[in-house]
């Protein structure tokens, strides 16, 4: 990722983490004041539940001692003292009389806990009123709730009890309202808000979510409430929070639960305007990141990239490469540096080829000297030999002058053969490019020396081939290269006097191409390793030393490098690395013809 | 002349029971006012009027050929005689003379014919001249019975199209479920009513007809099977019938395995009838077990009617996963609430899951069966027609085949009989004659009222 992406990157990511942080500050800082004022309505109508509960309550128990004080009341409780009462006698009492003093349930129960009349449910009548477990107690209490079982379910009531002593045996009054949608009818609820009434079931639903066995009287009278948020379609704006009031029987069971709901829809559509602000805002900062990052790429890239071009250039050789020097800053100074950079290895260089140039010259003229001097001796001898024989044996002259002849002419064919030689390497041509499978090419050497390897006479060479699988040509000259592979292919065979192992390898790499070939010979020596592509350097008896320098300099015209890894006693091995460049092919020719060439 | 001590005996008796017969001489003419709760839209008897209130109506109007008594004998009707040839499948009845339709047209083997064809349409009926045939491709022992039954009155259209028949009275006012005016037939075959007309209102509560028969504004007042004991000890003249109702809990689907058969039984042995009786019903009726009352069948206490908690119990655990069921009731019917939701908390008590209902369509409901027949056969068939279970299967004429076909019904647990209600009325003290049968048919033709006009 280059610097103008990171710069981008970098801007839009602060502004983008710059709008969220204020969107979410702003969103919670929202919410925290909407369930604030949520949770104080809510126990502002918890509160106001709680005060109608008790008037009701207390309502409740004054309708109850009415009907306890009434005249029908004591008759029946007579009635059932002097036990003169017939079966059925109270059937359709508690009807009437709870009708009078507006009361959903009334229940008429004797001594032994028997419902004598019952309102809500006549049929009751002779059963055991089992719900209420102490009346005697409760006749003393005020209102509880308490859940009434009735032929058609169950219902939720306000109930009172009081008694009624005619004698011995007291007679209880039961009576109660119901707790239903009416008795919430009254709760003045703010817009928004809800309240129902749940009557806890006995199966479905957990009451142990509510209450504990253990809660202290102190906590049942501030009953626990509890919150839930509640989903009630995919638009979040219909959700609602809803809080659950526990209302607790007389034995601390739950019976009911009071729900509160509040509406969500106000919060929603604050931290929708809030994500919609905050979207155009960020929309709006990563616009104007785009803008700022490109001219702050413009104004402070650019130079770098330049400097990276001219940097690329001076990795490929071009060190006469320099930048254009804009301003004064740690940039300016860093283009001053390159430039000045580029300008000293640019004059170190041409220091450098002034030296090798007459260490080479000095190099040639001691290698000249060298090799000149050996034929040039035996020469100098004949010649003297045959002055001497003309003077001092003219007899055997003529014998003389011809074997003196022959060696002068065999030293003389010495001397033309160094200097073809010498002649040879100077005239290394350059390569012309052509597609050449660089396996068929290792192939054709090892079928070129094949016989030479197996009738070596100090012992045969056996040679082995691993290609790579790659069948990809290279561009290459296929003569050149040959010439160079067969040297390398000579050495070897020189390096295993007594027989060995050769060893052909490729393998591809990408773009590159690696050649190695590995005797198992004598081999060589740190030191020869380090002279080994030296012209005129051997280490051989016969030797020209231009051998591995031709090598050298065909690898080299190829654009590869060749090295060479050698233990003494344990062979050498030597890598040529080719690239394949395979767009040379395509390119315009120097003398501007174009080479097209057909990749089989 | 002086009269010895033993004629002056005499005499003062003569004179005494000359007095006593002027006050039990029923007095023609008057006005008799009544009132009932049904309130039909239609006083044909086509209709199958399947209620006593509704069938005492009909026979004012019409009447059929034969009459069933008061233990279920036939008498004659309109036919003076019948004969049946063997193979119960043909009937020929005389019809009896000299009886005129309220138009003052004469009774035909025709028009007697027309009737029950109208009546019965599987009935091969013919007239042969003053007597008619019926056929039946099947042998029918209960047909001559069955044409006592209201739905088989001998009827015809008048001029306008109104229905006439040749009962005591005919009507003079209708307006249909308001009111019915009824005059008597001065034509009558079996002479002339007491009464000079019958003034009926229809749709009228119970407790408005005793409101009305307190302030002297009726004659006489239907009266709630349970209100019976208490308008005797208000002072009522209240006359009672014989169990002719059943109350029973009907299933409206048929068994559906064994499971639902066991939780049936043990809904049937939960019900605590007597307390339902003694405090519901103020001690009225009878609780059974059977579709007939006993005093029809004479077996009725075979069939048990007593709670049995326990097995109850025992019968319903049987049964792993009870279904909620859901009791029906007439929602305008007080007594039907009360029975239905003591139903429902015996059935509790057993561990059977029953709830009321009084809308939608329900497991169960509370119904009453009006028994429609003084004959045991046709009333049990008529019975088992109206609740909707299979025509019972007799294969004889004998109790034991009644009984057996009885069995068969209750067998088949989709019925669960409670009770046997009687129908009750209360009586002013003007009225005299009053001739109520078992089944609760009241004969108006010979009631009379004394001093009034």
């Amino acid at each position: 990722m280059n610097f103008r992406r990171k710069l981008l990157l970098v801007f839009a990511l602060t502004v983008f983490l710059s709008v969220a942080a204020v969107a979410w500050l702003v969103s919670t800082v929202t919410r925290r004041a909407f369930e604030q004022s949520n949770e104080a309505q809510t126990a502002a109508l918890v509160g106001q539940f709680q005060r109608q509960f008790k008037q009701h309550a207390d309502e409740v128990v004054r309708r109850v001692e009415a009907i306890a004080a009434s005249e029908a009341t004591t008759r029946i409780a007579l009635a059932l003292n002097r036990s003169t009462s017939e079966p059925g006698s109270f059937l359709n009492e508690a009807g009437p009389i709870a009708e009078s003093q507006q009361l959903d349930f009334l229940e008429f129960v004797d001594a032994h806990g028997t419902i004598v009349s019952s309102a809500q449910s006549p049929a009751k009548f002779g059963y055991t009123e089992t719900s209420l477990k102490d009346l005697p107690q409760l006749a003393s209490k005020p209102a509880f709730l308490k859940k009434e079982e009735l032929p058609s379910g169950t219902s939720l009531g306000l109930f009172a009890v009081r008694a009624v002593r005619v004698g011995d045996t007291p007679l209880y009054v039961i009576g109660g309202q119901r707790q239903d949608k009416n008795a919430l009818a009254a709760l003045e609820l703010p817009a928004g808000m809800r309240a129902s009434l749940y009557q806890v079931s006995g199966s479905g639903f957990s009451p142990q979510m509510f209450t504990a066995a253990s809660e202290t009287q102190e906590e049942e009278q501030q009953p626990r409430v509890m919150s839930q948020l509640v989903h009630w379609s995919e638009n979040s704006a219909d959700d609602e929070t809803v809080h659950a009031i526990p209302l607790n029987g007389p034995d601390d069971k739950l019976l009911g639960i009071l729900l509160v709901g509040t509406s969500r829809r106000p919060y929603v559509e604050v931290k929708r305007h809030i994500q919609s602000a905050a979207m155009l805002v960020g929309g709006i900062g990563i616009l104007l990141t785009i803008l700022l990052s490109g001219w702050a790429a413009a104004r402070f890239t650019r130079p770098l990239e330049d400097l990276a071009s001219a940097a690329r250039e001076v990795a490929a050789g071009n060190l006469n490469s320099q930048v254009r020097v804009d301003s004064a800053d740690e940039v300016g100074e860093l283009g001053e540096a390159f430039n000045r950079m580029t300008r000293d290895l640019l004059e170190q260089k041409e220091r450098l080829v002034q030296s090798e140039r007459v260490a080479a010259w000095r190099e040639l003229a001691r290698r000249l000297a060298h090799e000149l001097k050996n034929p040039l001796f035996p020469l100098q001898l004949t010649v003297e030999n045959l002055l001497r024989g003309r003077e001092q044996s003219p007899e055997i002259f003529d014998e003389i002058f011809r074997e003196s002849s022959a060696t002068l002419l065999a030293e003389i064919g010495n001397l033309k053969q160094i200097i073809s030689r010498f002649s040879e390497f100077s005239r290394m041509p350059q390569p012309q490019l052509q597609p050449v499978i660089v396996n068929e090419l290792l192939q054709g050497v090892a079928r070129l020396f094949q016989a030479q390897l197996e009738s070596r006479e100090g012992g045969a060479i056996r040679c082995t081939l691993e290609l790579g699988a790659s069948q990809e040509p290279i561009a290459a000259d296929g003569e050149l290269l040959h010439r160079a592979l067969s040297n390398l292919v000579l050495n070897a065979m020189d390096a295993m006097p007594r027989g060995g192992s050769l060893s052909l390898r490729t393998r591809d790499h990408g773009e590159r191409v690696y050649i190695e070939i590995a005797d198992t010979g004598v081999g060589l020596t740190p030191e020869e390793c380090a002279s080994l592509f030296t012209p005129y350097y051997t280490s051989k008896q016969h030797g020209t030393g231009l051998g591995l320098a031709i090598v050298q300099s065909v690898v080299s015209d190829h654009g590869g490098t060749i090295t060479v890894r050698s233990q003494p006693g344990k062979g050498t091995s030597f890598l040529v690395e080719l690239p394949r460049n395979l767009e040379k092919l395509h390119a315009p020719s120097l003398d501007g013809s174009v080479t097209v060439t057909q990749v089989h | 002349m002086k009269l010895s001590g033993w004629q002056w005996l005499a005499v003062s008796s003569v004179l005494l029971s000359g007095l006593a017969a002027a006050e039990t001489r029923p007095q023609y003419g008057a006005t008799l006012k009544t009132a009932t709760s049904i309130a039909p839209l239609s006083l044909d008897p086509a209709n199958k009027p399947d209620s006593i209130a509704q069938r005492n109506l009909t026979r004012l109007m019409f009447d059929t050929l034969v009459v069933l008594d008061d233990r279920g004998n036939l008498r004659p009707g309109l036919a003076t005689s019948w004969q049946t040839a063997p193979g119960n499948q043909r009937w020929q009845l005389w019809l009896r003379r000299g009886v005129k339709f309220h138009d003052g047209s004469p009774l035909t083997a025709e028009a007697v014919a027309a009737a029950l064809r109208a009546a019965n349409p599987d009935w091969s009926v013919s007239a042969a001249a003053d007597s008619v045939v019926l056929e039946r491709n099947v042998p029918d022992l209960d047909l001559t019975a069955s044409l006592a039954r209201p739905q088989n009155a001998i009827t015809k259209r008048g001029e306008g199209g109104t229905l006439i028949g040749t009962g005591p009275f005919h009507v003079t006012d209708w307006q249909a479920g308001k009111k019915l005016v009824l005059a008597a037939n001065e034509d009558y075959w079996a002479g002339r009513p007491f009464l000079s007309t019958i003034e009926i209102e229809l749709g009228k509560p119970s407790h408005d007809q005793l409101l009305a028969l307190d302030l002297g504004k009726a004659d006489f007042a239907e009266v709630a099977a349970e209100q019976s004991h208490r308008s005797q000890a208000d002072g009522h003249r209240t006359m009672t019938s014989s169990p002719v109702q059943l109350m029973a809990l009907l299933f409206t689907r048929e068994r559906q395995s064994q499971e639902d058969g066991k939780l049936r039984e043990a809904l049937a042995l939960s019900i605590d009838r007597d307390s339902i009786r003694s405090v519901v019903l103020q001690g009225a009726g009878e609780p059974s077990g059977g579709i007939l009352p006993s005093w029809m069948s004479g077996y009725g206490f075979v069939f048990p009617s007593s709670q049995n908690l326990d097995r109850a119990r025992e019968l319903r655990s049987e049964v792993p996963r009870g279904p909620l069921l859901t009791l029906g009731y007439d929602a305008a019917d007080p007594l039907a609430r009360v029975i239905a939701e003591r139903v429902v908390l015996n059935a509790r008590d057993a561990g059977i899951r029953l709830q009321t209902a009084t809308a939608g369509v329900t497991d169960l409901k509370l119904v009453q069966l009006t028994l429609s027949s003084l004959d045991a056969r046709i009333a049990l068939t008529a019975t088992a027609m109206a609740a909707g279970l299979a025509g019972p299967k007799f294969s004889g004429t004998s109790v034991e085949n009644l009984y057996q076909a009885e069995n068969g019904l209750l067998q088949a647990q989709k019925l669960i009989p409670l009770f046997q209600l009687p129908v009750a009325y209360a009586l002013s003290p003007s009225l005299k004659n009053w001739r109520q049968d078992r089944d609760g048919t009241v004969h108006l033709e010979n009631v009379w009222l004394e001093n009034k006009p």
